[in-house]
């Protein structure tokens, strides 16, 4: 595209930035700046009668000991949090293990092979989108009680009816992976859609077999949306603390949600609350800026 | 008259969902550990009560059983005068948990004032105070317990009461017209009493030890034993079924730890899981044995499937009162009610014997009037011979175990403890 | 023997096709993959459909069928329109999921044409700003917010202004987004052209922009409504008080507390609800794009 210097050009140049500026200040004022109150409690050392943290907007008064607490405990094998984090991790992987395990061969199915059924498939996958989280987990509490249908059809079979309601972490990984697999198919399915068909033909024509040409063409064409795929479930599955209490009430499967949910919503350390919170952050955040990377040079190139 | 427990007008409810993330509150600010003292406290008004030696420094007075405290009426604040006319039109607001007083009740009381009752409802006690302090609402009636009520009379939440509208004062039990958090009635009058004890199924529990604690110890129910979702139920009960230590509200690190990690146990042992559905899951047979408040057994009755009688529930509470762990919550009017006087007819309206045993009937849980005793209430049928213990009589009041107030920093240990029960085993 | 001699007809076999076994022919019907697609179809969508069903249960149970009946929608006590908490929840929802498109739509569209179209180191930051509230855990996002709330922006109370607040910020990542993706696969050549007959930027952007961009934008006000619907986590941190309760915040409270199958109708009819503004949608969307060979459905899909 040409540079054309002029006076309309610059009118266009400055109509960009003013049309972003209101989404811009809009996040700053409800995106930055809450994430530096998370900071300013967490690094606060006072509380006031109510038993609320005073927040410590000054980073002078910033006073590091009760974060310093939170992030030894919860790195050192003994402490209070340790086990947690660890379960949360263990959980959050396995969860994603079977998104992938499911989710890839449904999107790879629905991209590219579900030939005259394609749009069903596809309304029929994305209706989770349009259910109510909290729906989908009732509707599995209805199913695993002990009376539930799932007992019942283990019956048929002679297995003895199972507590899958309780404290199991089975159940658990399970409801993860079932809440999360919609939002993982997506991109997965949307960066597959793009592949090129002619790419694949093109790999079979100069003899390679199926198996190969789906690892050495499709995977790494599909690697962008696997990776956005991952990222958008793992990071808030990391956080996440209603399904484990919805479907197992046990201190068992307890996730670091359910720890920062004990001591910001009452009681009077509120800032190891805010503290979890920031370290949470502080750990995912890696995983976001490589993300955040990826997109920008994927869009810099679609761009270009 | 009797009671049918299938009366359709007595509708299920549920009591106290999130009861268990109450309490709390016990914070003032004092000198601690790393906490500065707050610049909101500068004026230390006078308190006029006896207890500011075992203050440990505490603006306002802290009661204790054996500190009892009468809370300061000040200029600032004083009650409504006498003989007003009850204001009409317009809604009343009652700041209380969620599901805690009977619709009938509020209804009526709303058509013979032509007001229309609006409960807003919270967890615990920070989001009561939370809701309490944003500027810009009124609530007309609010539910404080003795943890939290000197700190509102500090900072002026609540309003002292005009004893000339309540008539009805005369119906409670004579300690609940005196108590030793609020002497002299002043500020607040008891809503509720009630007891921790262990709610289980009769017809599956084979035999009862004699510290009833213990079943919640018990591999043969494991996988349907829950403890109460509340730090201080739960460190509490283990301390005392323990033997660690008679202080319920103890400060002391090593004791709170070795209680938990009693607690920790269970969760091997018998895989626990921590609630505060006693009333439900006792009676639809998920829990065998859940620790509960003594309000879950009667309003279990509503919840057995068809079918089952009240015989399969059981409620065990240490036989003498010096070990029962009691609690109470209170009516108070906030400061900043719009409708001061129609609240003070409608406490007095709950401390009649009739209204308060329609709300009984509702809620499970008992008020202490003194016509409501264990042989009134089982006699007319609203409890089954099987749990007339689930009643608190005078003399668990008088010996029994409380959670009082107690310092930010004592909490902080407490909740510190509860998390590493949380984080699992 | 001579060269020309042919050898007979019987002699000549007829040219058979070869048989390749199933698992190395790689033009035959993905048997497996359909079978993965269609068993993961059934696994999500079955068990919202069953808690549908019990929904009409005759009889308190929310495991056994005991009948068919209406008494959980209406007009029993204990149904959901005779249970004032339910009701309200229901118009919560609805109220803050149509306010939440009203603002965030707008926002996100004007962010989205101006991050694209604005080429500067300041874009880049905005971008990644914009992106961020996408991969943060919803955990984080509500904890902030409630504490920013709480201690610096207290003129805004707690309840719906600051629910529609918070639904407004993670919701314009998703008009970003989706926008984005569109202004990208447009191109500026049409601008261009607008340009060289004479418009300026402005018109530019109404009379070409704009009605090029309105299948992103409606697939974005939806996914913004099915997102607000469904948020769980923001809403509990800043509902403030029981009247402002969405369903999600009912459900999850009721769910462990002695729910009956009134519970299940309260979902269903959310549930219908937002299917019925979602077929809305995609109504006006075919509508619209009369002569585009993308599906309505791809156009929602292909965001990632």
């Amino acid at each position: 595209m040409p540079d054309r210097p002029s006076g309309h050009d610059r009118a266009t140049r400055r109509l960009w930035p003013t049309l972003a500026l209101p989404g811009t200040l809009w996040l700053i004022a409800l995106f930055v700046v809450p994430t530096y109150a998370v900071m300013a409690v967490a690094f606060s050392g006072q509380i006031n009668i109510f038993n609320e943290p005073i927040p410590a907007w000054n980073p002078l008064d910033w006073e590091f000991s009760t974060f310093t607490t939170v992030v030894t405990d919860s790195f050192t094998p003994s402490g209070v949090y340790h086990e947690v984090w660890v379960r949360t991790a263990i959980y959050s992987f396995w969860a994603l293990v079977i998104c992938v395990s499911i989710g890839y061969p449904v999107a790879y199915y629905t991209a590219r092979l579900a030939g005259r059924r394609r749009g069903l498939i596809l309304a029929l996958i994305l209706a989770p989108w349009w259910i109510n989280y909290i729906t989908r987990m009732l509707a599995w509490i209805n199913l695993l009680q002990d009376d539930g249908y799932v007992n019942k059809a283990l019956g048929w079979f002679g297995i003895p009816p199972h507590a899958w309601l309780s404290g199991s972490s089975f159940t658990v990984v399970w409801a993860l992976a079932y809440g999360y697999l919609p939002y993982f198919i997506i991109p997965l399915f949307a960066s597959l859609d793009r592949i090129d068909e002619r790419l694949l033909e093109a790999s079979r024509d100069l003899g390679v077999g199926t198996v190969r040409t789906f690892l050495h063409v499709t995977l790494p064409l599909s690697r962008m949306g696997l990776i956005t795929a991952l990222v958008i479930t793992a990071l808030p599955m990391a956080g996440d603390y209603y399904t484990n209490t919805i479907v197992s009430g046990s201190p068992n499967t307890n996730m670091v949600g359910n720890q920062i949910e004990l001591f910001l919503l009452e009681g009077p350390q509120k800032n190891i609350g805010a503290g979890l919170v920031l370290l949470l952050s502080l750990v995912l955040m890696f995983f976001m800026f490589y993300y955040l990377i990826l997109t920008q040079r994927a869009s810099r190139e679609a761009t270009r | 008259m009797s009671f049918d427990p299938n009366d359709p007008a007595l509708r299920r409810r549920r009591p106290r969902p999130q009861l268990a993330r109450r309490d709390v509150l016990r914070g003032g600010l004092w000198v601690t550990v790393g906490l500065g003292a707050a610049p909101l406290l500068s004026a230390c008004g006078d308190s006029g009560s006896s207890g500011q030696a075992a203050n440990g420094g505490a603006p306002y007075p802290l009661a204790r059983p054996d500190q009892p405290v009468t809370l300061a009426i000040k200029d600032s604040n004083a009650p409504i005068g006498d003989g007003l006319e009850p204001e009409e039109g317009g809604t009343f607001n009652i700041l209380n948990y969620a599901q805690y007083m009977a619709p009938a009740v509020m209804k009526n009381f709303g058509k013979e004032h032509n007001v229309s009752v609006e409960v807003t409802p919270y967890n615990n006690y920070d989001e009561m105070l939370a809701k309490i302090r944003q500027p810009g609402e009124s609530f007309d009636l609010v539910f404080p317990g003795p943890s939290v009520l000197s700190k509102m009379v500090f900072t002026d939440l609540v309003q002292p009461l005009n004893h000339s509208y309540l008539p009805h004062l005369k119906n409670l039990w004579p300690e609940y017209q005196d108590p030793w958090y609020d002497r002299g009635a002043r500020y607040t009058v008891p809503y509720t009493i009630y007891g921790t004890g262990v709610m289980y199924r009769a017809d599956r529990v084979k035999s009862v030890p004699e510290v009833g604690y213990d079943l919640l110890w018990d591999k043969a129910y494991a996988g349907k034993v829950y403890l109460l979702d509340d730090r201080q139920e739960a460190i509490g009960m283990s301390l005392l079924r323990n033997d660690i230590t008679g202080d319920v509200n103890t400060a002391d690190a090593a004791d709170i730890q070795k209680a938990t990690d009693s607690l920790i146990e269970l969760i091997d042992l018998v895989n626990v899981k921590t609630d505060v559905n006693a009333y439900s899951e006792v009676p639809e047979g998920t829990a065998t044995v859940h620790q509960c408040w003594s309000g879950d057994p009667i309003a279990g009755q509503y919840y057995l499937p068809k079918g089952e009688t009240p015989e399969v529930l059981g409620y065990w509470r240490p036989e003498s009162p010096a070990d029962y762990v009691i609690g109470s919550d209170n009516i108070a009017i906030p400061k900043s009610a719009a409708k001061p006087v129609l609240a003070h007819m409608l406490i007095n309206d709950l401390l009649d014997n009739k209204i308060g045993l329609d709300n009984f009937g509702w809620n499970g849980y008992q008020p202490p009037l003194t016509k409501l005793s264990a042989k009134y209430l089982t006699d007319n049928g609203y409890i089954p011979e099987n749990l007339s213990n689930s009643v608190v009589v005078r003399g668990d009041f008088e010996q029994g175990h409380t959670f009082y107030e107690v310092s930010p920093s004592t909490e902080a240990l407490w909740q510190t403890d509860w998390a590493r029960f949380k984080a699992g085993a | 023997m001579t060269v020309t001699e042919r050898p007979a007809v019987s002699e000549v076999s007829a040219p058979t096709r070869t048989r390749v076994p199933p698992w190395r022919n790689p033009w035959r019907r993905p048997y497996v993959l359909a079978a993965i697609t269609w068993a993961y179809i059934l696994w999500s969508l079955v068990p919202v459909l069953i808690a549908i069903q019990f929904s009409f249960n005759d009889g308190r149970s929310r495991s056994t069928w005991q009948g068919f009946s209406l008494q959980w929608y209406c007009c029993n006590e204990g149904s959901v329109f005779e249970d004032p908490s339910m009701l309200h929840s229901l118009r919560n929802s609805l109220i803050l999921g149509i306010a939440t498109v009203l603002v965030a739509t707008p926002l996100g569209v004007a962010l989205a044409m101006g991050l694209t179209r604005w080429r500067s180191r300041a874009s880049g930051v905005a971008n990644g700003i914009a992106l961020i509230p996408l991969v943060t855990p919803e955990i984080v996002v509500g904890s902030a917010l409630y504490l920013v709330f709480v201690n610096l922006y207290q003129f805004v109370p707690l309840g719906r202004p600051a629910m529609l607040l918070g639904h407004v910020t993670f919701s314009v990542s998703y008009v970003l987004v989706i926008v984005r993706s569109r202004l990208l696969s447009i191109g500026g050549e049409y601008e261009e052209a607008a340009r060289d007959l004479g418009a300026n930027s402005l018109q530019g952007i109404r009379t070409i922009l704009l009605p090029l961009l309105m299948p992103a934008v409606f697939a974005s006000a939806m996914i913004v409504f099915a997102a607000s619907l469904d948020d769980f986590v923001v809403s509990q941190f800043l509902f403030g008080s029981a009247e402002n309760e969405t369903v999600p915040i009912l459900l999850y409270n009721s769910v462990r507390a002695s729910p009956t199958p009134a519970l299940n109708a309260l979902a269903t009819i959310l549930l219908v609800g937002t299917f019925l503004a979602l077929i809305l949608t995609v109504l006006v969307l075919k509508a619209r794009r009369r002569g585009s060979d993308e599906s309505a459905l791809e156009t929602l899909a292909d965001w990632g």
